[in-house]
């Protein structure tokens, strides 16, 4: 029973011993559990390399997934434009679901809508929903650009995004000059990073296709920055900061920075900031594009490429030293402007912190999964500081993601131990985990099911997650940090290393027992 | 402001209104109303499980989520199978704070995803052998599962799958009950429908499998029938029927596994706490079996005392004095947590919009803090729904259907409640605007809420979000100074 | 056509449409002996209902197709 001035929720409630007798008595008298050492022996059989063999043979089945689908990829494309609605042509419940999984990993309002297609859609078609739908998204929210992209059920009985908005537009239920740009997101190809892309070459295209007489390269003097699914805020404000001291002016497209960080002073706003059309419309008079996640950006790299005639630079994601480095050399190099002293400091303030930490990272082995360019990036920031990938998991990777994963290990004697596994869900990783530990898994918040399931081995065989990725949904403000340029790498050092301490100190921790090793200093 | 008298109410609406478009106009006019508790039906007034709005932004999901999220996705020993494209599965995952306890993995699968991440392919053969396929290395994997459902996602009804011949061979080759559930998102207004296709598929697949075999019954066998176990709901509310005298033999389906569904048509009774999702397999019980069914209502040392008493009246005295032995030694702490918290909560005015149940189930529990409800909606409710609303809420009161974004906001800027209680979707636009929030949907990863025991954890958590200092330091003070200044000047 | 299902209620009979959510007392049922039972049912909220008249169902709640005649939906 409760106490006043203790009342307990679940936890630690249900381990008061009038709840452990009720739970324990369904599970002994109703539930028809399987003899406690059958599970046990399970158990232990799931952890061995018998069993990953088995677990790698799979070709059917997905056990936890590292990756979602295309539209929730469009939305967060979307939300970067300036006073753009996002518009889902589909099911009404998955516009629910990407709204309640941005929800929550960013903890903030996120509005999109749908058009609630339901059974007589599926079989007549969407379009009545596009026009109804268009005529009231474009009356009701205030929105200057309604971005549409859409869900399975669209793509599965073929509706033409493009003849229906037309129709929609020449039948009066939305001005003419209403700009409604899209994008076919089918669910059952790629992940959300291809329906980022797919929306931003869809946006792209709608405005600049038709309108590129008397543009050409270099005219507004300006370069392009796009920036991919990236749900690090710290990443949108590094980059502007750079660019800005380097006095780089910079069109950033797709910038969901201010609306996806709204204060709380009473007002709730429903668009702020954002990449407006104007600036969309002048992109192609950039001296260049710059893609800061190239992996999964194919679509938008060949649309800046043929239709704007940009040479767009072949670079890595700006993550760690030498890719930032290159980064900015680049940029340089393209815009004539030089790299100033205020971020060679920068670069300096980060290396000293590396040579600072180096002893307590130099060695460690570290699994990775996470989205192709995530993954990349993070692994060559880790041999740079002396860390050994092992498992680098990516779900969405593809055989070039792997291609280039494996040359990238085998740059450095820190990627000897390190495998590249494309396609692979968590459960491979979990198998993994038990057959040739590393110290620690960085990835998202669903890792932590692996860091329960190796503890519940034994303390020894525990890997203890550290949070860096997407999405982070069990802890708060994370998406608020910063990991690509030197800042970037700073959280990363910083997050990494305290790791490592935090978890040795964990392991030192008992009175009379390991007193060494607990150190004040470290 | 917050007290609108009937005609206030009706103009907020009006004004509400305003914004849409014609044709959406008159159709949103008809779900929103004024309460009037004298009206028997709320059929005249308020139309509900109608389509939303294309293009209008509901807080609605699918027929997908009321079945794979709600009614399956606890059962924790059996596998859900999210049939389709990689998104649906992922984006239910663990989520929800189905409680269970077990070894996730081995013997229960609660928070796991299981998904046949369907690709282009698959779209354009059939995805019937990638399913036949799937299972069998579910079941090389994970060999102490007690049965598998497969969750149709939207393509699934669109590419004429046969997922039930599958399951049926399937089922057959493993000896396990396989249960092909037709969930597409697409089919009907909401996750509603999700919740019946689900209850008729246990009805169909699983409840008559022990049909003609032995069971030690007692006579004071129930079920508890659509409790979730939301932070362990299900646990704070089981504790009590056990110390009354009852055997529980069924949780239906927080923390529920196959045996406790198939051995349910052995109860007396059966309990009904959320009505809307599972309503429909107690009358199935009622006509198949004989069982009763009634509602009942846990949320607050009120309601559940009624409640207590109306499940023991269809007992014998033996559980009538257990059920006052129950409310007797709950009595103490009740007052006390009342005592403490009610004087910092009387009189604040709370608006919910949330699904199932809560909506009227927890007006009790407000009302037991002295708290007033003052407009209450649903995403997903029936008419029988509104009818059982009416009732609890107070004359002139605000009741909403399907409400849209706007509308909550509006209605929250005219009645400047104390307290909004929805989901959170709609979380983060109240923070914004100053105004008290919790999750009713999640308990906002608190709970249970259920029960003597949740309704401390209730009380406390109402509280620390109402009285927390931030909502008094939204505004730089530098501002307030100008706004002070701007007023007096004018 | 429509399914049904009548039960017993506290007074009386109660008829039920899933489909549309009707839960409404009957205020009378045309026929209601053993050998003959059904026909045209009337409900409280002033619907009308036909179900075929049969003999009357050995136990309810009892589930049966019903035909609407008039009244509210």
């Amino acid at each position: 029973m409760q106490t006043l001035d203790d009342i307990k929720p679940s936890y630690p409630l249900f381990r008061m011993d009038e709840y452990k007798g009720t739970i324990g008595r369904k599970r002994e008298k109703f539930e028809e559990v399987h003899d406690k050492q059958k599970v046990a022996d399970t158990f232990a059989w799931t952890t061995t390399k018998e069993y990953q063999d088995l677990n790698f043979k799979r070709e059917a089945l997905t056990i936890n997934p590292a990756k979602a689908c295309q539209p929730l990829g469009s939305a967060l494309c979307g939300l970067g434009f300036h006073k753009t609605m996002v518009y889902i042509h589909g099911s009404q419940g998955c516009v629910a679901y990407f709204r309640t999984y941005f929800n929550r990993h960013f903890k903030e309002p996120i509005a999109f809508i749908a058009d609630s297609m339901t059974e007589d859609a599926a079989v007549f078609g969407g379009q009545k929903n596009i026009h109804e739908g268009l005529a009231n998204a474009s009356k009701l929210y205030g929105a200057e650009m309604i971005a549409v992209s859409t869900t399975c059920i669209a793509e599965v009985i073929g509706d033409d995004l493009n003849a229906f908005i037309n129709n929609a537009k020449k039948e009066g239920y939305i001005a003419q000059e209403f700009p409604v740009p899209f994008a076919h997101t089918p669910s059952f190809v790629g992940s959300h990073v291809t329906g980022w892309d797919n929306m931003e070459e869809g946006i792209l295209r709608y405005f600049t296709l038709n309108a590129m007489e008397g543009k050409e390269p270099g005219k507004n003097g300006k370069i392009n920055i796009v920036p991919g699914f990236e749900t690090y805020l710290g990443n949108y404000r590094v980059v502007k900061r750079m660019l800005k001291e380097m006095d780089v002016s910079f069109t950033m497209l797709s910038d969901p920075e201010e609306v996806l960080d709204t204060p709380a002073d009473g007002e709730f706003r429903m668009y702020a900031g954002g990449t407006t059309m104007d600036e969309v419309k002048d992109a192609p008079n950039a001296i260049t594009t710059f893609l800061m996640q190239p992996m999964g950006l194919d679509k938008t790299k060949k649309f800046v490429e043929n239709t704007w005639n940009h040479e767009v630079p072949k670079l890595n994601i700006p993550m760690g030293v030498d890719w930032t480095d290159e980064w900015l050399m680049k940029i340089s190099e393209v815009t004539g402007k030089p790299i100033p002293a205020s971020l060679t400091t920068e670069r300096g303030r980060l290396m000293d912190m590396i040579t600072d930490s180096h002893a307590w990272l130099h060695g460690k082995k570290m699994a990775v999964f996470g989205d192709p360019d995530f993954t990349l990036g993070m692994v060559k920031f880790l041999m740079e500081l002396g860390v050994e990938p092992t498992h680098v998991v990516c779900h969405n990777g593809s055989k070039r993601w792997q291609k280039q994963m494996d040359k990238l290990l085998a740059s450095s004697p820190y990627g000897a131990n390190g495998k590249s596994y494309p396609g692979a869900d968590l459960w491979h990783l979990r198998s993994l985990c038990f057959t040739d530990k590393p110290d620690f898994m960085i990835g998202n918040s669903y890792g932590k099911f692996i860091q329960r399931d190796t503890f519940h081995k034994g303390k020894e065989f525990e890997v203890p997650l550290i949070r860096i990725g997407f999405p982070i949904f069990d802890r708060h403000h994370l998406h608020r940090m910063t990991t690509l340029g030197y800042e970037g790498a700073m959280y990363i050092l910083t997050t990494l290393t305290n790791a490592v301490l935090e978890r040795l100190d964990e392991d030192t921790k008992f009175l009379g027992v390991t007193d060494y090793n607990f150190d004040l200093v470290r | 402001m917050s007290k609108l008298t009937r005609e206030e109410a009706q103009a907020l609406i009006q004004e509400v209104l305003e914004v849409y478009p014609e044709k959406a106009k008159k159709d949103r006019a008809k779900h929103l109303m004024v309460n009037d508790t004298s009206l028997e039906s709320s059929k005249k007034c308020i139309t509900s499980n109608r389509k939303s709005l294309p293009g209008v932004m509901t807080m609605r999901g699918c027929a997908y989520a009321g079945s794979k999220g709600v009614v399956w996705g606890p059962i924790k020993d059996m596998i859900s199978i999210s049939h389709g494209p990689i998104g649906c599965g992922q984006y239910s995952r663990a989520g929800r704070r189905a409680y269970y306890v077990g070894t996730t993995g081995v013997d229960t699968f609660g928070d796991m995803c299981f998904t046949s991440d369907f690709q282009e392919k698959d779209i354009v053969f059939g995805g019937d052998k990638k399913l036949t396929k799937l299972m069998a290395e579910i079941e090389m994997l994970f060999p102490l599962n007690k049965g598998i459902s497969v969750q149709s996602e939207c393509p699934i009804g669109l590419i004429g799958d046969d997922i039930e011949a599958v399951s049926k061979k399937v089922a057959a080759e493993i000896s396990k009950p396989v249960v092909p559930v037709r969930c597409e998102g697409f089919r009907g207004v909401s996750q509603s429908l999700g919740h019946h296709i689900a209850n008729d598929s246990v009805r169909d697949w699983i409840l008559s499998n022990r049909d003609g075999q032995a069971f030690e019954k007692t006579p004071y066998d129930v079920a508890i029938l659509g409790d979730y176990n939301i932070g362990g709901d299900a646990w704070a509310s089981r504790i009590l029927l056990e110390e009354m005298g009852l055997r529980v033999v069924a949780q239906w389906s927080g923390d529920g596994t196959l045996a406790e569904m198939e051995n349910t048509p052995n109860v007396k009774l059966n309990l009904l706490h959320c009505y809307r999702s599972m309503n429909y397999i107690a009358r199935h019980m009622e006509e198949k079996y004989g069982i009763p069914w009634m509602e009942y209502n846990f949320f607050g040392p009120t309601k559940i005392a009624e409640s207590l008493r109306a499940i023991a009246a269809h007992f014998d005295d033996k559980i009538k004095e257990g059920a006052e032995r129950v409310i007797e030694k709950y009595t103490p702490i009740m007052n006390a947590v009342i005592a403490k918290y009610k004087p910092r909560l009387q009189g604040k005015k709370v608006m919910l919009y949330i699904g199932g149940l809560r909506p009227r189930h927890t007006i009790g529990a407000y009302e037991d803090l002295g708290m007033e409800v003052i407009g209450a909606g649903y995403e997903f409710a029936h008419n029988d729904d509104y009818d059982r609303t009416i009732k609890e809420m107070k004359d002139a009161t605000l009741i909403y259907d399907d409400a849209t974004g706007h509308e909550l906001d509006e209605f929250v800027k005219a009645l400047k409640p104390d307290l909004v209680g929805s989901g959170i979707k709609e979380k983060y636009v109240y923070h914004k605007m100053g105004v008290p929030f919790r999750q009713m949907h999640s308990w906002d990863y608190s709970g249970p809420y259920h029960g003597y025991d949740g309704f401390a954890i209730f009380a406390r958590d109402m509280d620390m979000t109402v009285n927390n200092p931030c909502w008094n330091m939204l505004k730089a003070p530098w501002l307030k100074q100008d706004a002070a200044a701007l007023q007096q000047a004018a | 056509m429509a399914n049904i299902m009548i039960r017993k209620g506290a007074d009386g009979y109660v008829f039920y449409m899933p489909k549309r959510d009707i839960e409404d007392q009957i205020t009378s049922l045309e026929f209601d002996t053993p050998e003959k039972w059904g026909g045209e049912i009337k409900l409280k909220n002033g619907g009308i209902y036909f179900i075929e008249p049969q003999t009357a169902p050995e136990r309810l709640p009892y589930s049966v197709r019903a035909k609407r005649i008039d009244g509210v939906e």
